[in-house]
């Protein structure tokens, strides 16, 4: 079971953040802008994180990854680059969403107090 | 404990995404209450999960001191991750405000 532990990590940060697609505008169902804004910063880091696990910068406790390998990495690290910004553009999505649900309630109080 | 394998990239990144931002993107997402507020929510669940990752007593990840500054706060998570980390998530962000939505129509 240990070994699964990195990816059962990954898999519940996309499902903690999963309801959040049904409340605002959506990340998933955006999947052009999602590609065109992850794939850029995807390949810098991955290239990053090549460069550093060659080097024994860090490296990854055997006991906890699946052993699946991508090129250059375990496959939960390449995972990770993906899920995690997924995770931080849900929030905005919902923070964005909440503060335009609270800004609409602002207006309409203040236009029923002008009448 | 000199830090130029994962203090100085993690630094350097930091400064790319705010040079990037400030002279070329300039989106203006530093200026929204929304994205300061999710950062402190990602801030948050990071926390959790690089505290998971980064234990002393059962690692996922093993960091070669050498090449990091040693702080390691909270917990046992190095200071520099929450560098990468915040470069990682805002470029993304940066680059989803500058995209227009896939629907039409939208801001």
């Amino acid at each position: 079971m240990d070994r699964w532990q990195y990816l059962l990590i990954l898999g519940g940060c996309l499902l903690i953040t999963l309801p959040i697609e049904f409340f605002g505008d959506g990340v998933y169902r955006q999947p052009i802008r999602l590609l065109r804004a992850l794939t850029p910063v995807l390949v810098v880091f991955l290239v990053w994180d090549a460069i550093a696990i060659s080097l024994d910068i860090w490296r990854y406790n055997p006991r906890y990854v699946s052993g699946i390998n991508v090129p250059f990495m375990p496959l939960e690290e390449f995972l990770f680059f993906v899920v995690i910004p997924v995770c931080g553009l849900l929030s905005y999505s919902a923070v964005s969403a909440t503060l335009g649900i609270l800004r609409n309630r602002q207006h309409k109080t203040a236009d029923r107090s002008r009448r | 404990m000199i830090g130029l394998g994962y203090t100085l990239p993690a630094i350097i990144s930091v400064v790319v995404v705010c040079v990037l931002e400030l002279a070329a993107l300039r989106t203006g997402l530093f200026r929204t209450p929304a994205y300061w507020i999710a950062m402190v929510i990602v801030f948050g669940f990071q926390i959790l999960i690089d505290g998971w990752l980064t234990k002393l007593s059962a690692p996922i990840v093993i960091y070669n001191e050498e090449h990091t500054s040693g702080v390691r706060f909270p917990w046992d998570i190095p200071i520099e991750d929450f560098l990468f980390g915040w470069a990682l998530v805002t470029a993304v962000l940066l680059l989803w405000v500058r995209e227009r939505p896939d629907r039409e129509g939208g801001r």
